[in-house]
């Protein structure tokens, strides 16, 4: 008994030694939070620079001198580059403005497949379900595939297809809800913030 | 830098080479994925531990002692990160549905392959008491000696030797269970 | 329907309702956004919702109805998700519970998903609901998804297979727990995604 038992954990053992996965973006998402933290500096010379005592100069101790201020104004350099991205970001956001959540509107693309539409528009809670919208309005790129790219706040938004102003369409690619109240189902996306 | 020992490696980080940390991070990443996976359950609160083992040793790696074992005091710091998010976690386990196993089962095709074993040993191991579990993985995956045990997670070594025994007895108990159906 | 505005808090209202309600149906809906407002719940998923229903050419008694019933169903919804939950997670919750999925289980799929957003897993338990996946199943599968881990990527890779396969003929109940039990596997296994 005690020799099945201890194959049985031989055996699970194994299984649990094999590796696991660990996202691709890992060693990366590390660095980048290490990098956010204080850096380590032990800088024996310059500690020895701000002690104050007596020196002798000679040739070579200059030289070392020369040397240690060049390193430690190019580290400071090194170092001040990383505010770059604090003074950059408020123009960033400038040039791409927020929607209401405060995050940039997304592109999103509506593609839909309907050969004998005339017209086709998109409506949903990111428009007033305006069917005559100038923004959603699809254009048909053969084939009767109709599409349109239209920009939409991060977040869930209910959205329908409306074809000829008349008959709703949901989108057949989409997560569907159903509409108990007005008896037409529409579909759901969710937009998330591109990183 | 790549073969370069631990302590090189600590003592370029600590002299302001941040990048050199990297060369840690990827030395003992998969090794202590593997573990906090085991201990947490899902891969998601897996790296989350890690990560912050990571930078929690980075923070204070000048207090590393002896940098040569830089790796075992890393994993000193991913054992307390995987007991502290394992605690949350346990408040929210609590919802866990019998009726998700019966699910998930009768969709398996081959209930006698290598994978849906795999699925059973990880259910068995999440249901055992968090520091049995942690013994027991420490012990046979591991394969830790007791007395480096007690050292990393601070508990005698005859209590670890308990732990392990009763984490033995309960997965045989929960793995003969599925089998003799 | 009567409705008696004893002190009538007057906030600025959307003007896009005054445009496409009557007069009445604007009254009603005005003061449904109003309790909304003084309850701490979103209420520009109200305001959308008359707009839907007026886009949908239904009559006033069936919009103030719709509106209503979101306004309850988002109030659940915040209950089941707690005070933290943010708009777009009452949004899809609300379209949950529209589906027949119950505030035990909103609160079920918040304690399974830790410190992760909620709408993303509901948008795709509410779509699978809609495609004939037993309200039970369809749940069990999303929560144990949402405990290991899965992200939303992820999650709307999910729903694209099942949908997929459904639209091949599957049985949707085969086709979501199939699925669902791959992901599992992947998270556990550390066998690299499929896709």
């Amino acid at each position: 008994m005690a020799d099945d038992d201890d194959v049985m954990m031989k055996k699970i053992a194994q299984e649990l030694r094999k590796p696991v996965a660990v996202s691709s973006s890992f060693d990366a998402r590390v660095m980048r939070a290490v990098r956010q933290l204080p850096r380590h500096a032990r800088f024996r010379l310059w500690s020895r620079l701000t002690t104050p005592r007596s020196v002798t100069v000679t040739p070579l101790s200059w030289g070392l001198l020369a040397a240690s201020l060049a390193l430690f104004a190019l580290l400071g350099a090194m170092h001040a580059s990383s505010d770059i991205n604090r003074i950059a970001k408020p123009f960033a956001n400038a040039l791409f403005p927020k929607g209401a959540g405060g995050s940039p509107d997304q592109r999103v693309q509506f593609v839909l497949v309907a050969p004998d539409a005339k017209k086709v528009s998109v409506v949903g809670d990111f428009n007033g379900w305006d069917a005559s919208h100038a923004l959603y309005q699809a254009k048909h790129r053969g084939g009767g595939v109709w599409s349109v790219t239209a920009q939409v706040p991060v977040g869930h938004h209910r959205y329908s297809f409306v074809v000829d102003d008349s008959v709703w369409v949901s989108d057949p690619t989409a997560p569907r809800v159903v509409d108990n109240d007005f008896g037409v189902a529409n579909s759901t996306i969710v937009v998330q913030e591109q990183k | 830098m790549e073969g370069s020992s631990d302590a090189v490696i600590v003592s370029r980080v600590l002299r302001g080479d941040v990048d050199a940390f990297g060369v840690l991070v990827g030395r003992y990443r998969d090794r202590y994925a593997r573990y906090a996976f085991h201990m947490l359950g899902n891969r998601e609160d897996a790296e989350e531990a890690l990560q912050d083992a990571f930078t929690r040793a980075y923070r204070s790696l000048a207090r590393c002692e002896d940098p040569e074992r830089f790796g075992a005091w890393l994993f000193r710091i991913l054992i307390n990160r995987c007991r502290t998010l394992g605690a949350r976690r346990g408040r929210r386990a609590r919802t866990f549905v019998v009726d998700e196993v019966a699910i998930l089962e009768a969709a398996e095709e081959h209930p006698a392959d290598r994978t849906a074993w795999r699925e059973e040993i990880d259910r068995a191991l999440e249901r055992l008491r968090a520091d049995q579990r942690e013994a027991f993985v420490l012990k046979y995956v591991e394969e830790l000696g007791y007395d480096e045990m007690s050292q990393l997670t601070g508990v005698g070594v005859s209590a670890l030797k308990m732990r392990v025994m009763r984490a033995c007895e309960r997965l045989r108990e929960l793995l003969s269970e599925v089998h003799s159906g | 329907m009567a409705l008696m505005l004893a002190a009538p808090a007057v906030f600025a209202q959307d003007a896009r309702l005054a445009a496409r309600l009557d007069k009445p149906t604007l009254v009603a809906v005005n003061a449904i956004v109003d309790s909304a407002r003084v309850a701490k719940l979103p209420t520009a998923p109200l305001v959308d919702r008359a707009l839907e229903g007026a886009a949908k050419g239904s009559d006033g008694p069936k919009i103030v109805t719709a509106v209503q019933q979101l306004s309850v169903r988002m109030g659940s919804a915040k209950r089941a998700l707690g005070p933290a939950a943010t708009s777009d997670e009452i949004k899809a919750a609300a379209a949950a519970l529209d589906a027949g999925i119950s505030a035990n289980d909103l609160a079920r799929l918040r304690a399974a998903s830790g410190k992760r957003q909620v709408t993303m897993p509901l948008s795709v338990l509410t779509d699978l609901v809609g495609r004939a996946v037993p309200i039970p199943t369809a749940t069990t599968l999303v929560v144990q998804l949402a405990r290991s881990g899965l992200k939303d990527p992820d999650f709307a890779l999910f729903q694209r297979n099942v949908r997929a396969d459904i639209d091949r003929g599957a049985d949707p109940t085969v086709a979501a727990t199939t699925r669902a039990r791959g992901l599992v596997l992947r998270t556990g296994t550390g066998s690299k995604p499929s896709e």
